[in-house]
C-alpha cells in the first residue's frame, strides 16, 4: 500500500495546538531577545565603564545578569526547547522539515548557546574574581556569542516563510534556503526590537537600585537605547514587509485581524512615549511600571507579531512546500522531495494515511460520521479547532450550511481546487467530501460537539 | 506499522551528512546531558539532606551543592538540546509519533520543568544566609526534586514508546476509535528509569571526589571538610554504583521479548565492567587521589562509563527497530551538504573548543585563588583568539549571506 508520511494528530483542547505553539514562542521571544540584546549592551557598557573609569556600571551588569539568569536562562532556555516540543506535537512535519534542512545550523547555534550560557554564569558569579581586562573579554565573548545565536535562528525563521532564494527548489543546499532579502530585513528588524526589550527589561533591574544617581543614570542610557531601537525597529519593520513573498503580502492585506495594524502601531508609539517619559522624568522609572510595560509589549507587540508570522506563511508551514496540514504540497527537485498531492488525488486520505483505524479505511453509512471526524482531524485541525473556542473554530466557517450534499460540493469546489486564499488545497474525492461534510454539519456555527 | 509505513514517515529531505554521524553525536551528547542530570539530582539530594543536619560540614556542603544544582539544571537543559536535535534527524518517525501520542504530557513537561527549576531558585532566595542561618522552606527542594524527576519520567516514556511501533495504533485508536487527546503515557519500564536515576549516586560521589581535589589546591582550605568530602564520596560511589548495577540487571532481566537477547550482548558486559571500574577506582588509587590530576580520574572514568552506557542504550534501540521493525537509521538517504557540515564541525571543534576552553579555564583558576585572578599571558592570548574567531564567524556569515542574496 502506498503511504503518506503523515503522523497522528494531536487535538489540543479549547485553544488548538497552533496557539499553544504561539504562546510558548511569544514568551520565548521576550526572554531570548532580551538576553541577546542585553549581552551586546553589556559588552558596550563594560567597555564604556572601563574607558571612563566608572566601575559602577559593572554592578548594573552583574545585577542585570543575575536577573537574566532566571528571566532568560531559566525560563528562556526551557521555552526554547519548549518550542521544539510544542511544534513536534502540533506540526511534526513542519519541524521535521526545518530540522532536516538545517540540522547543522541548529547544532552550530547550540555551540554558541553553550558559550552564551557559560558566559552569563561567569559574568554573574565571577565578576569580582577576575581582573578588568578579563571581565571585559568575557563580556565581549558573551555579547558576540549571544548575537550569533540570533544570526543562526533568523535564517531558519525566514525559511519558514519561504526559502531565501527561489533556486533552492531546484538546487537545494543550506545557503540558498537560508539567505535571502527577507533574512536580512528580518534580522535587522529583530535586532532593533531586541534592544527595545533589553531596555524595557533593564528598567525592571535599574528601577530597583537604591542609589538614585545610578538608577537615573542607567535609566537614561536604557531610555536612549529604547527610543533609538524602537524608532529603528518601526522603520525596519517597513523594510521587512517589503521583503515578504507576494503570497504573504496578499494574506497580510486580506486575512490578518483588523486589530493587527493598530496593535503594532500602539506598541511602537506606546514604547516611544514610555521611553521618552522615562528620559525626561527619570524618577518615573518604577518596578511596577517597568513590569507593566514589559507585559504590554508581550501582549500588544509580540503576540500579534507571532500570530501574524504564523498567518502570513499560510497555506504553508515551512519552506513553501509543507502545507499547514502537514501534506507535502510540491516537488522540491533540489532535495529529491516529491509532492504527495498526486497520491492524495488518486486515493484520498483514508486509504493512504498510516494512522487510520482499519474500520475507517472504507467509508459506509455506519462509519461516515466517524470517517468525517477523522478527515477533519487530519486535514483541518492544525489550523481550526473543532470546538467553540480557540483558534479559528471550524464551525464558524460553514455559513450555517446544513445540507451535506451541498456542503460536500462546496468543499470540493473551494478547498478541493486550492482557490481559497491561504488555505491548503485539500483534494477530496466524492466519498471523503461527503464524509467530511457529514461531520461538519454537526458543528453548529460558533458551537461545538 | 509496516516497515514501508515507517520509511514513508521519514523526512523526504534526507539528511545532510552520513546518518552514522548523527547517531554518534546523539550518543555523545546524551552522555554529557545525562551526566549533568545526574550531578543535578545528586546535588539537589545532598542539598536537601544537608538542610536537615546540624553538622557544620554538612551545612557547608549543602550550600555548595545548592549552587551546583542550580548550575547543573541549566547545563543539563543546554546539553539536552543536542540529543533532542539529533534524535529527530534519524529517528524522526519514532520520536514524532511517540510525542504526539503523549502530547499533553509533552507540553506539561515544559511547565513542570519550569516549576522544578524555579523551586530551586526560590529555595535559594529563601536561604540567603546559606550555611550560616536556619533553613527555611526545605519543602521547596523536595518539590523541585519531585518535579524534575517527573520531567525525567516523561522523557523516559517518550523515548521508550519509540520502541513499540506495533502498539502505536492501539494507543492512538483504542478499540478502533481515534483518541487525539494525547493524554496517555502508554509505556514505561521502571527498572530502566530507576537505573539512570540511581546512577546519580556514584556520579555525585565521583563529583565530590573531584571537588575535594579542586579545593585542596586552595590555600587555607579546611582539612576537616576535605576529609568529610572524601568519606562521603566513598559512601556514595561504591554502594551507589552497586545499587545502580542491580537495577541495571533488573532492567536487562525484564526486557520485553523482542529486546531480551540484548541482555547477553557484549555491550552490556562492557558497560558493567566500566561502571565497576569507576566505582572501585578510588580504592585502587588510594593516596594518589591527592596527587596531580588523579583526584579527577574517577569522574573522568565515570564520564567514559556514561558514554558506554549511552552507546549500549543506542544499540538496544537500533537492534530493536532493525530486528523487529526493519528500520535501519543508517540507510537514511543522504542529501550531502558539505557547507553546513563543515560549518558545524569547525565551529564545534575550533571555535567552540577555543572559546569554551578559555572561559572554563578562567573559571577554574579564578575559583582556586584568593583575591582577583589575572590570566597568564598564554591564556589571555587564547581569549583574544577566541574573540577573533567569533568575529571571523560573524564576518563570514554576512559575506556569505550577502553574496548568496545578491547572486
Amino acid at each position: 500500500m502506498e503511504s503518506l508520511g503523515l503522523y497522528p494528530t494531536w487535538l489540543a483542547p479549547c485553544i488548538g495546538s497552533g496557539w499553544i505553539v504561539g504562546i510558548i514562542a511569544t514568551i520565548h521571544v521576550l526572554f531570548s531577545h532580551t538576553s541577546v540584546g542585553a549581552a551586546i549592551f553589556f559588552a558596550w557598557l563594560a567597555s564604556y565603564a572601563n574607558r571612563t573609569g566608572q566601575p559602577k556600571y559593572l554592578e548594573f551588569i552583574r545585577r542585570y545578569g543575575l536577573f537574566l539568569l532566571v528571566f532568560s536562562y531559566v525560563l528562556g532556555s526551557i521555552t526554547g526547547p519548549g518550542i521544539w516540543y510544542s511544534t513536534t506535537v502540533a506540526s511534526p512535519r513542519g519541524i521535521s522539515a526545518l530540522i532536516h534542512n538545517f540540522v547543522w545550523m541548529w547544532a552550530t547555534e547550540w555551540v554558541f548557546f553553550l558559550i552564551e550560557v557559560t558566559g552569563v554564569y561567569l559574568l554573574t558569579y565571577m565578576a569580582t574574581k577576575v581582573d578588568r581586562a578579563t571581565h571585559l573579554r568575557l563580556t565581549l565573548i558573551f555579547g558576540l556569542a549571544a548575537y550569533t545565536t540570533m544570526l543562526v535562528i533568523i535564517g531558519i525563521l525566514s525559511f519558514m516563510l519561504g526559502p531565501g532564494k527561489e533556486a533552492w527548489f531546484t538546487s537545494g543546499g543550506y545557503r540558498l534556503g537560508f539567505f535571502g532579502a527577507n533574512t536580512f530585513a528580518h534580522l535587522a528588524m529583530r535586532t532593533a526590537f531586541m534592544f527595545t526589550m533589553t531596555a524595557l527589561v533593564g528598567g525592571i533591574v535599574a528601577s530597583r537600585f537604591e542609589d538614585r544617581d545610578l538608577r537615573e543614570d542607567v535609566g537614561r542610557k536604557l531610555a536612549w537605547l529604547g527610543l533609538v531601537a524602537t524608532a529603528m525597529g518601526g522603520l525596519l519593520f517597513l523594510w521587512y514587509l517589503r521583503t515578504l513573498p507576494e503570497a504573504a503580502q496578499v494574506v497580510m492585506a486580506n486575512r490578518l485581524p483588523a486589530s493587527f495594524g493598530p496593535a503594532m502601531l500602539a506598541a511602537v508609539v506606546g514604547m516611544l512615549a514610555y521611553f521618552a517619559t522615562w528620559l525626561l522624568r527619570p524618577r518615573f522609572l518604577h518596578p511596577v511600571g517597568a513590569w507593566a510595560a514589559t507585559v504590554g509589549i508581550l501582549l500588544l507587540g509580540l503576540w500579534p507579531e507571532e500570530v501574524a508570522r504564523e498567518s502570513i506563511r499560510k497555506p504553508f508551514v515551512a519552506g513553501q512546500y509543507v502545507y499547514s496540514n502537514q501534506v507535502v504540497a510540491r516537488d522540491v527537485p533540489g532535495l529529491g522531495i516529491r509532492s504527495e498531492m498526486p497520491l492524495l488525488e488518486a486515493k484520498g486520505f483514508l486509504a493512504t494515511h498510516p494512522f487510520i483505524p482499519t474500520s475507517l479505511r472504507t467509508v459506509h453509512d455506519g462509519n461516515r460520521l466517524e470517517a468525517g471526524r477523522m478527515l477533519a482531524l487530519i486535514a483541518c485541525s492544525n489550523c481550526h479547532t473543532l470546538e467553540r473556542t480557540g483558534m479559528r473554530p471550524l464551525g464558524n466557517y460553514l455559513g450555517g450550511n446544513q445540507d451535506v450534499a451541498a456542503l460536500a460540493g462546496h468543499l470540493q469546489a473551494t478547498v478541493g481546487t486550492g482557490h481559497v486564499l491561504y488555505m491548503p488545497r485539500i483534494p477530496l474525492n466524492d466519498v471523503e467530501a461527503r464524509a467530511l461534510a457529514t461531520y461538519l454539519v454537526t458543528l453548529p456555527a460558533g458551537g461545538a460537539r | 506499522m509496516t516497515p514501508e509505513q515507517l520509511l514513508a514517515l521519514r523526512d523526504q529531505a534526507g539528511v545532510p551528512s552520513h546518518p552514522g554521524i548523527f547517531l554518534a553525536l546523539g550518543v555523545l551528547t546524551f552522555a554529557l546531558h545525562i551526566a549533568a542530570v545526574q550531578v543535578m539530582l545528586g546535588a539537589a539530594g545532598l542539598t536537601l539532606w544537608g538542610a536537615f543536619r546540624q553538622d557544620v560540614r554538612w551545612r557547608r556542603l549543602a550550600t555548595l551543592m545548592l549552587t551546583t544544582a542550580k548550575v547543573a539544571v541549566s547545563v543539563a537543559i543546554v546539553l539536552g538540546v543536542a540529543p533532542l536535535l539529533f534524535v529527530q534527524v534519524t529517528y524522526d518517525p519514532f520520536w514524532y509519533t511517540s510525542n504526539v501520542l503523549s502530547a499533553r504530557w509533552v507540553i506539561a513537561s515544559i511547565v513542570v520543568l519550569i516549576g522544578g527549576y524555579l523551586a530551586i531558585y526560590l529555595y535559594y532566595w529563601k536561604n540567603p544566609a546559606g550555611a550560616e542561618g536556619p533553613v527555611r522552606s526545605p519543602w521547596l527542594m523536595v518539590l523541585s526534586l519531585m518535579l524534575l524527576l517527573t520531567v525525567g519520567f516523561i522523557i523516559h516514556v517518550l523515548t521508550y514508546q519509540m520502541n513499540f511501533p506495533e502498539l502505536w495504533m492501539t494507543w492512538y485508536a483504542p478499540g478502533g476509535v481515534v483518541d487525539p487527546s494525547g493524554s496517555g503515557l502508554h509505556a514505561f519500564h521502571l527498572p530502566r528509569f530507576l537505573f539512570f536515576i540511581t546512577l546519580s549516586l556514584p556520579v555525585i560521589g565521583a563529583w565530590l571526589l573531584a571537588l575535594r581535589r579542586y579545593l585542596q589546591v586552595r590555600p587555607h582550605e579546611d582539612a576537616a571538610f576535605l576529609d568529610f568530602l572524601g568519606a562521603l564520596s566513598n559512601r556514595l560511589t561504591m554502594p551507589g554504583g552497586l545499587v545502580a548495577l542491580l537495577l541495571g540487571a533488573w532492567w536487562m532481566a525484564t526486557l520485553p521479548a523482542k529486546m531480551a537477547a540484548f541482555a547477553l550482548s557484549p555491550w552490556v558486559l562492557v558497560a558493567v565492567v566500566i561502571i565497576l571500574a569507576t566505582v572501585f577506582l578510588p580504592r585502587i588509587l588510594g593516596p594518589r587521589l591527592d596527587q596531580g590530576l588523579w583526584g579527577y580520574a574517577t569522574f573522568a572514568l565515570g564520564a567514559a562509563a556514561l558514554i558506554l552506557v549511552g552507546t549500549a542504550r543506542e544499540i538496544l534501540r537500533y537492534r530493536t527497530l532493525l530486528g523487529s521493525h526493519g528500520y535501519d537509521p543508517l540507510t537514511y538517504r543522504i542529501q550531502m551538504d558539505w557547507y553546513s557540515t563543515l560549518t558545524f564541525f569547525l565551529t564545534f571543534g575550533v571555535l567552540g573548543a577555543a572559546t569554551l576552553g578559555y572561559m572554563l579555564t578562567v573559571a577554574w583558576r579564578a575559583g582556586q585563588v584568593e583575591g582577583v585572578y589575572t590570566p597568564t599571558p598564554g591564556l589571555a592570548r587564547l581569549g583574544r583568539w577566541a574573540t577573533g574567531l567569533i568575529v571571523l564567524w560573524i564576518l563570514h556569515y554576512f559575506v556569505l549571506g550577502f553574496i548568496t542574496w545578491g547572486a
